[in-house]
């Protein structure tokens, strides 16, 4: 009605009438379910000039907003709104994080044991281990990396593929022939697992028929599932932590 | 290879036909006009590794050359050269030291004499057997390099054929235990085979001719299992009809051809 009368954003009460942008004590003042900013500490005043207020309050409001929304239709993303997009110059001004140096987590032992079981018509294994054993290390290396090729070539998904530590053995010979002579041999036996999830019961025999066909000679081949018999004979048993654990407990 | 694809292939639209035709089977057995059968594929693995061929031959010379040459001394060729070093020496300077070690040590060189010794005095066994030179296909240790296969002589309706051995599958039963049971017929009770899997291989069908076809008897399926011959001592089998160890090629001379389609197409022959 008297858009002239009064200049509401200049009395300090009524700021919190008009929508007015990133000021966050207003927002304090106002409250947080107050979209329209009207619920105010009203200053005490008679009815009938509250009411005249409150009119002038609402037609400003509506002018603001109005004016807001002329400045954003008309396209102006730069002026009125306070976010900062990408083209301009401030963007991520504040970013700090890639200044620290860089937090590695903590690795704790992983006992990860997932093993699916036979499940309605379409029959998986879980789990397998193929295991193979050699006296000849390069032999059993290339084997395992050739099975493990296959298997990435027939989309069976591959977990992992590790090597067992090796076990040595000497071997003595007792020849009795008046003096006793000890002949020494020493043998060296390697193992490489290849670890497979997800055989389907229909192509489990043709892989297994694939690969004995092409096993060198001197391997031995051995496919069972994984147990977790398997997974806690590749970890080394700590003799200390074990008896302090019994004294404690 | 391509024998492997085509079974792999084969083997998912085969597991619905199977099911399917169990399942029908067995709720109304007089409807299906097919016969099932069950056949066996008995197969004995090779012994040795083939030879190899004149590339790899080759490659597996130039391959060898190369490792010896970047390859570090072990710790024997070590030894080997201190110890014709010191003789040198030995040589060159007076007796006296040797006399005043008293020590009698054992020399690389004799260890390594001691050990031609002992790889000429092991002899290995021929490659080639006397059952190869024979030509006998009836004997398990003719062509150790490669599959063998049992062929069986049976007879179906009026003629006598050479084929792996198969029984009619019988109500109640898995297509599996059909061709165990088609084994056992052949082979005798203790034999040491390691099925695979309980899925087939292959299946053939025909129908049988004009003459005998009836509503509901038109043909027959036969069903493909695989198995791998465990023991090679089959002296205490008892074999009743006649039957042979035979390879995928020679294979040929037996089956008949349409047959001998079917079978080829999951042997595989590595």
């Amino acid at each position: 009605m008297y858009p002239s009368m009064l200049d509401l954003r200049d009395i300090a009460q009524w700021r919190g009438g008009l929508v007015s942008h990133g000021d966050t004590e207003d927002k304090q003042l106002t409250g947080r379910g107050d979209p329209c900013n009207l619920l105010l500490p009203y200053p005490k005043r008679s009815l009938g000039q509250r009411s005249l207020l409150s009119h002038l309050l609402w037609e400003e409001e509506r002018a603001a907003t109005a004016r807001e929304n002329r400045l954003c239709a008309a396209g102006d993303a730069l002026l009125g709104c306070h976010r900062s997009y990408r083209s301009r110059p401030t963007h991520g001004i504040g970013k700090f994080k890639y200044l620290l140096p860089k937090e590695v987590p903590k690795k704790r032992k992983e006992k990860v044991q997932m093993k699916e079981i036979d499940a309605g018509t379409e029959h998986q294994y879980g789990d397998i281990n193929i295991q193979m054993t050699s006296y000849d290390l390069c032999l059993v290396e290339h084997f395992a990396q050739y099975v493990h090729r296959l298997c990435n070539r027939l989309s069976i998904r591959v977990n992992e593929s590790y090597a067992m530590p090796t076990k040595t053995n000497e071997v003595l010979f007792m020849e009795e022939r008046g003096s006793k002579m000890q002949l020494d041999a020493v043998l060296t036996t390697h193992q490489r697992v290849v670890q497979i999830r997800g055989l389907s019961s229909t192509f489990a025999p043709i892989l297994l028929e694939i690969i004995q066909s092409s096993q060198p000679e001197g391997v031995h081949l051995l496919m069972k599932q994984h147990t977790e018999a398997d997974f806690k004979s590749r970890l080394k048993s700590r003799p200390e932590l074990e008896e302090l654990l019994a004294e404690m407990s | 290879m391509a024998g492997h694809c085509g079974a792999r292939a084969m083997a998912a639209p085969l597991r619905q036909r199977a099911a399917a035709g169990a399942r029908g089977v067995c709720s109304a057995a007089a409807q299906r006009p097919w016969k099932l059968f069950g056949a066996m594929c008995l197969l004995r693995l090779p012994r040795i590794t083939q030879p190899l061929e004149k590339v790899e031959e080759e490659m597996a010379a130039l391959m060898e050359q190369i490792e010896l040459e970047k390859s570090h001394y072990s710790d024997h060729e070590i030894r080997k050269l201190e110890e014709e070093e010191q003789l040198k020496k030995k040589k060159e300077s007076l007796y006296d030291e040797d006399e005043a070690r008293g020590k009698t040590v054992i020399m690389a060189q004799d260890l390594e004499e001691k050990w031609e010794q002992k790889f000429l005095q092991f002899k290995a066994a021929p490659r080639i057997t006397d059952a190869d030179k024979n030509n006998d296909r009836t004997s398990l240790n003719r062509k150790l390099d490669s599959n063998l296969m049992l062929l069986v002589k049976q007879k179906i309706g009026n003629q006598e054929l050479w084929l792996l051995p198969q029984v009619e599958w019988q109500p109640g039963e898995t297509l599996r235990s059909t061709a165990e049971r088609a084994m056992a017929t052949f082979l005798g009770d203790h034999i040491q085979a390691k099925v695979l899997g309980n899925a087939p291989y292959g299946i053939y069908k025909y129908k049988f001719p004009r003459a005998i076809r009836t509503e509901n008897n038109v043909g027959a399926k036969v069903f493909f299992f695989k198995a791998f011959l465990q023991s090679s001592d089959l002296s205490q089998a008892g074999l009743k009809a006649d039957h042979l160890w035979v390879t995928k090629k020679e294979l040929g001379d037996y089956l008949k051809s349409e047959y001998l389609k079917k079978v080829n197409r999951f042997l595989l022959d590595l």
